[in-house]
Parts: structure tokens; C-alpha cells; sequence
């Protein structure tokens, strides 16, 4: 088949996400169950392009509207985007299956068309190959990640949507003035051309154009100043959202923000970028668990847990090696595995029992069984036990953080891990060994999407070197800049 | 005091290496690299006359294609964020009789004009977004004049969510001919109006795209209107 079609990744959501406003009139289930149509075609999709790069060893190259780049855009899905995109389709299927129980608040199917969209946000950004189409998608993302945020329309949901708006607001502007520093420098605003003239900007403006660009991604990205508004939206969002904000939304502006960095590679002042982002990334690891130790409500909890794990990756991201980016990679899968199925976990727990707060956790273990069990699994794999598939992300974001010579790094972060299992270790004895009650109904749907998830956590930690395989590719897709250049088609305009 | 000082600071640091990065980017100087193309091949390529909206919406259709979505994602948000069961508009005033038949008057005439510069967007200046634009400023008007109006909902959702779809169709449809997505079909596969640049029925594709996104545009922010001044009915 035609590479071409794999521009379905993105005109399949949107078309989808403007048909519903004619099916309406058809009543909570129709429009939940749409969803989970939609959501398993763009799965099927996304699987078919997935099997096409991975058989092939070729990214596919969709160039809207038959123009070549740097005239026209062009999304470049190679083992990165490939990988990631599934993953974001797969999680979002997940997801419309959870909403059927989760979100109850009307309106119901503006709900819909916002959900498709952040799938369609979190897909474009990580296929893109534009720079100004990354800004456009970016956007989209986090637009509809403002009005998902507040979606409850509660009191603290419209705080938590407020503290988001304003500060992605001024980080995408920083962002656009980043992007027009670099185009009134090279002209050209295709991805492969920036990197081919990387090396004649001048340093200056290199630097400048590149840390804008960075600090806006990082509002994103949830990197340390500038992700406080994170733990709120994640609280305050309903439980389907959050496990999308967690899943993919992150890991989508911490890959855009890792691509751009290494297409500047022959930047002169590249070196102290990375240094500083290495700094910003550690503080990440180490504030997020000590904010995580005293959280009384479990999804709070989780949600700190979940930006210390990000903070991994951009340390992981920031090293400016080959393995460090596999290994980046790596955890990011993983960490998306593992936070699905503990934010879905915990979300179908305060849905079942009124709220996420520590008490509701007490005695889960006697009655609901199956979810307490995934749960614990993982809370165990966060930590990072043997047998578990981030022991092996972790290690080898260690191992290659201390190679490049970040000793005081890998402390710091094997020490905040001690945290991760102090207040992860607190909630499995909360669980298990607390608390009496009787034994309730679990809904067959949600049990299977947990054991699921959480054979899936099993199976990569027994056997990582297929999950390890995948990782290695994706994240030589980020690293090997000449690769990319020599992928992407550039017709030889002004070079 | 000492927090007002210490941000003038802050920002004067920001402003200053902010200047030290432009300062690398000269004034006037050529830095057209992907630019020159457009300019040199618009013509022939997209039959466009206008170069900005050939970029918009053909060379870059892409990411029109992504605005388009973002607007529609505000309307939808403002949409979700505020509903309520019943809503009502809560006007007290009724507006002067110069102001309500001076409304009168005008919408046709906002709406128009409105309609002629998305429709004209391949040839003058202007384009989708500023004749929706216009259009809902007619909307607006009515909505300022008379305490009871209100656009007719179920209608302007409707044909909101087409025009959205048509546009994705038209991609669609352009991967179907011409095997790329968004791809130019009038124009490059069935050569429309190769003998007609400059006049109404050129520009391939951009006309009718614009026409799709001046409707969307204009339902859209009439939509966001009326969402915001209407309040809840409690019964």
C-alpha cells in the first residue's frame, strides 16, 4: 500500500472529531461507543504503519499536498513516530473504554471530539517533520488539554485549568519567538533543512532561538520550574484524561523537545544547553518524589510519581549519547505501560469508591482484588524491582548517565528512587495489610484492561530484549541526525 | 516594591539577551531561502494571485488545516466548560431604536462583505479567517442590539462540523486522485481555470477551501458568543 495513506493518522481523528456534532442527537452510549470505534480504526491504522516502517527498516514520508519539502510539509514517521503513535492509539482505545464508566458529566459529546483531538494533538506532534507544524500541533495538544483539564467544572478543576492556560499560554509564545528567531536566521522552517545548516548559524542566535524553543516545550514536557501546574491538572481531570496526559501528551513535548535539540548538534553552544537541561532535569526527579512523599490523596501521589519518571527521561535525553537516548526511549515505553495501568487503577477505584483519597485504599486488597493486585504490580515496577520492565530502563539510564561522567546525577537520582519506594511501599501496606470490608463486583471490562496492562509489565521485564530492540531503533531515529536529513526528500531549493 | 523592581529586572536581563540574539538576525538582509520558491512558482503551481493564501492553504495547507482545528477546539471548549442545562440570555436593556434598526440595516451588508472576502481569497487580500471573522461580527452585532436574539444552534453546530469534514473530505479526495494528502486536485489533475488566473474561478483548490473556513470561522465565533452571554436558569 501507498505510504501516502498514512496521512490517516491525522485526517481520520479529524474528521471523526467533526462528524460529531451531527450524531448528537443519539444518546451517552452512541457517542461513547463512536469513541471506541474511532479509537480502535486509528489503532489499526497505526499498527498497520507501525508493521510497514518496522519490516522495511524506512520511515514513511507523507508530503501534504504533493509539495516537496522545505516547500510543503511533511510528516516523517520513522521508528520513533511509528512506535508512538501506536502506542498513542492504543492507550486512547484503552481509554474510551474506561470513559464509558469514568465520565459521566455532561456534555458528553463535546467530551468526544476534545478526547480525539488530544489523540490527533499528541499524534501530529510526534509525526511531524515541520517545525512551525510542531508549533500548530503543540497547540492543538494543549488547547484541548486546557478544556479536558476543567472539564469537571469544579472549583479545583477550573484552578488547575487556570494555573495550565496561563502557563502554557507564555510557553508557546516563547516558543513562536523561538521558531521565527530560527527562520529569520535560516529561512527555512522543514526540520532536515535546519539540521543540514545547523552548522552556519551563528551562535548567538543559536543559543537564544534554542533555549526559547526548549523552555517552551518544557511547560509540556512538565521539566522542573515550569510543571506546576502538572499535579493539579492531573488531580482535577477526569480519570481517562489523566492517563492520556501521563501516556502520551508528556512524552510527546519531551520527543519534540529531544528532536530539536539534537538537530542543532553542530551548534557551537549545543554542550550548555545539555548541561543545563541535565541540571533542570535531576532537580525534576528530586523535587517531584519528595513532593510525592507526603500526598494524602493517592492520584496526587501518583501524578508526582509520574514527573519524577519524566525528569528520568529528560536526564536520560539530555546526556547527548547514543545509549542515553535508548535508553530514554526505553523508559519512555515503559513508563507509559506502567502509568496507564496505575492512573487507570486509581481512577477506577475513585470511581468505584467516591474519590482517590488514602482512606478509600484502606483494605482494597480484600475488596477489590483484581485491581489491588495490578496496582501493586505497578507500584513495584515504578520503583524499579528486578523482573519488572523499568528495573531495566532505569538501570540503563543510570549506566549511561554515569559513562558520561554525571556521577552527582546518578546519585541523586538512585537516592530519590529510595523515596519512590518509601511512599509506594507505604500504599501497598495500605492496601493489603489495613482495613477490612467486603468483597465488591469488578467490572470484567476493567479487570481485563489491567491484566492486560499488567502482563504486558510482566512480560517486558522477563523478556526486554524485544521492548529493548524497538527502543534502540526509535532512539536511533532521534540521535542519528545524518540519517534523518538523508530520509527526508529536500528538492534543493536556496541550498 | 522590591518584587516590582526585581521582575523590571528580570526582564530587562530577558530583554537585553533577547536583543543579543536578534542582533545576530540583521534587518533587510535576504534570508528568502524556501521564500524565493514561493514567489516565482506560485502562479503556475496553485493559480493563486495572492501568495499568502497560496502558501496558507495549499504549500502549507497543512498547518491551516491544524488553526482551523484549534479554533475549533476553543468554540468546543468554551462550549463544554459552560454548559448548562438551561441557559438563557440574561440582557436587561433593550437597545436604542438608532442602534436596533442601524442593526437592521447593517447585518446584511457585515454579512456580505464577509461572504466577499472569503470568497475572494485568492485574489485580494484576506482569506477564510477574517471574512468568518466578519461575519460573526455581524452575529455579534445582533446579539448587542436585540435582548432576545439567538442564532439558531442546532443549524449553526451542524454545519460547523461539515464544513470541517468537507475540508478533511477535499484532502481526502486529493489523496485519493492525486495519491498526497491535501493535494491540489482541481487545479493539477483536472486543470480548472489553467486560462483564468487573476479572475473568480482560478486558484484550484483555495477558493473552496476558504469558502469552507469562512462558514466554519464565522459559525464557530458566533457559537463562542453566544455561548458567553448567556447565563445558567436555575429552576
Amino acid at each position: 500500500m501507498n505510504g501516502q495513506y498514512a496521512s490517516l493518522l491525522i485526517a481520520l481523528p479529524l474528521i471523526s472529531a467533526f462528524f460529531v456534532p451531527l450524531i448528537k442527537g443519539a444518546g451517552k452510549n452512541a457517542i461513547k461507543s463512536y469513541l471506541v470505534l474511532i479509537t480502535a480504526l486509528q489503532t489499526g491504522v497505526a499498527a498497520w504503519v507501525f508493521q510497514e516502517v518496522y519490516s522495511t527498516g524506512k520511515p514513511m514520508i507523507v508530503m501534504a499536498g504533493g509539495w516537496k519539502p522545505p516547500v510543503g510539509i511533511n510528516l516523517y514517521i520513522g521508528h520513533f513516530a511509528a512506535l508512538f503513535v501506536l502506542i498513542v492509539a492504543a492507550v486512547s482505545f484503552l481509554m474510551a473504554i474506561f470513559s464509558f464508566k469514568a465520565v459521566n458529566v455532561e456534555p458528553i459529546d463535546k467530551y468526544a471530539m476534545l478526547f480525539l483531538l488530544l489523540m490527533l494533538g499528541a499524534t501530529g506532534m510526534i509525526a511531524t517533520g515541520d517545525i512551525f507544524n510542531l508549533f500548530v500541533f503543540m497547540e492543538i495538544t494543549s488547547i484541548s488539554a486546557y478544556a479536558l483539564t476543567a472539564y469537571n467544572k469544579t472549583g479545583e478543576a477550573a484552578e488547575a485549568s487556570m494555573k495550565y492556560i496561563v502557563l502554557g499560554g507564555i510557553g508557546s509564545s516563547f516558543f513562536l519567538v523561538g521558531v521565527a528567531l530560527i527562520y529569520g536566521a535560516l529561512g527555512t522552517l522543514n526540520m532536515a533543512q535546519i539540521a543540514q545548516l545547523a552548522s552556519t548559524l551563528n551562535p548567538t542566535v543559536a543559543q537564544v532561538g534554542l533555549a526559547l524553543v526548549v523552555f517552551g516545550l518544557a511547560v509540556e514536557a512538565e521539566i522542573f520550574p515550569l510543571n506546576a501546574w502538572a499535579p493539579d491538572a492531573y488531580q482535577a481531570a477526569p480519570h481517562p484524561i489523566t492517563v492520556m496526559f501521563s501516556a502520551f501528551v508528556v512524552k510527546a513535548g519531551l520527543y519534540a523537545m529531544a528532536r530539536i535539540v539534537y538537530l542543532m548538534k553542530d551548534v557551537g553552544s549545543w554542550s550548555s544547553i545539555l548541561k543545563l537541561l541535565v541540571i533542570l532535569a535531576t532537580l525534576t526527579v528530586i523535587v517531584a518524589e519528595l513532593a510525592a512523599l507526603r500526598q494524602r490523596n493517592v492520584k496526587r501521589m501518583i501524578a508526582y510519581s509520574s514527573i519524577s519518571q519524566i525528569g528520568l527521561i529528560a536526564l536520560a535525553f539530555a546526556l547527548g549519547t547514543q545509549s542515553g537516548v535508548d535508553a530514554g526511549v526505553f523508559h519512555m515505553i515503559n513508563h507509559a505501560i506502567v502509568k496507564a495501568l496505575l492512573f487507570l487503577a486509581v481512577g477506577y477505584v475513585a470511581v468505584a469508591l467516591g474519590g482517590a483519597e488514602m482512606e478509600n485504599f484502606r483494605g482494597l486488597g480484600k475488596r477489590m482484588p483484581v485491581t489491588a493486585f495490578t496496582i501493586s504490580v505497578g507500584a513495584i515496577a515504578t520503583v524499579g524491582v528486578p523482573l519488572f520492565n523499568i528495573f531495566w530502563s532505569k538501570i540503563r539510564i543510570i549506566l549511561a548517565t554515569l559513562s558520561v561522567g554525571y556521577t552527582w546525577a546518578a546519585a541523586l537520582v538512585l537516592a530519590a528512587s529510595v523515596v519512590e519506594a518509601v511512599y509506594y511501599f507505604r500504599l501497598l501496606h495500605v492496601i493489603w495489610f489495613e482495613g477490612t470490608g467486603e468483597r465488591m463486583h469488578e467490572n470484567m471490562a476493567m479487570g481485563i484492561m489491567l491484566l492486560f496492562l499488567a502482563a504486558l509489565v510482566i512480560v517486558i521485564g522477563v523478556y526486554p530484549s524485544y521492548a529493548w530492540n524497538l527502543a534502540q531503533k526509535a532512539g536511533n531515529d532521534i540521535f542519528n541526525v545524518a540519517q534523518y536529513v538523508k530520509n527526508v526528500p529536500l528538492m534543493g531549493v536556496g541550498a | 516594591m522590591l518584587k516590582r523592581s526585581l521582575a523590571i529586572l528580570t526582564l530587562l536581563i530577558i530583554g537585553y539577551w533577547l536583543a543579543q540574539g536578534l542582533a545576530g538576525v540583521p534587518f533587510g538582509q535576504d534570508r528568502m531561502l524556501v521564500g524565493h520558491y514561493y514567489l516565482e512558482h506560485v502562479k503556475e503551481q496553485t493559480g493563486a494571485v495572492n501568495a499568502v493564501t497560496a502558501i496558507v492553504v495549499n504549500y502549507r495547507g497543512f498547518d491551516t488545516l491544524g488553526e482551523v482545528t484549534v479554533l475549533f477546539i476553543a468554540s468546543t471548549g468554551v462550549a463544554a466548560l459552560l454548559w448548562r442545562k438551561k441557559k438563557k440570555r440574561s440582557a436587561k436593556t433593550e437597545g436604542s431604536v438608532v442602534l436596533t434598526t442601524g442593526t437592521r440595516l447593517l447585518v446584511p451588508f457585515v454579512i456580505l462583505f464577509g461572504s466577499y472576502i472569503f470568497i475572494h481569497g485568492h485574489l485580494t487580500p484576506g482569506g477564510g479567517f477574517p471574512g468568518g471573522a466578519t461575519i460573526a461580527t455581524g452575529f455579534l452585532l445582533l446579539y448587542m442590539a436585540f435582548t432576545t436574539y439567538e442564532i439558531p444552534h442546532r443549524g449553526f453546530e451542524k454545519t460547523e462540523g461539515i464544513a470541517g469534514m468537507s475540508y478533511v473530505l477535499v484532502g481526502l479526495i486529493g489523496l485519493g486522485i492525486g495519491g498526497y494528502f491535501l493535494f491540489d486536485w482541481i487545479w493539477q489533475t483536472w486543470q480548472l481555470g489553467t486560462d483564468n488566473i487573476g479572475r473568480l474561478f482560478s486558484g484550484g483548490f483555495i477558493p473552496i477551501i476558504y469558502i469552507l473556513i469562512g462558514i466554519k470561522v464565522g459559525t464557530e465565533l458566533s457559537g463562542i458568543i453566544d455561548n458567553m452571554v448567556k447565563e445558567e436558569v436555575s429552576e
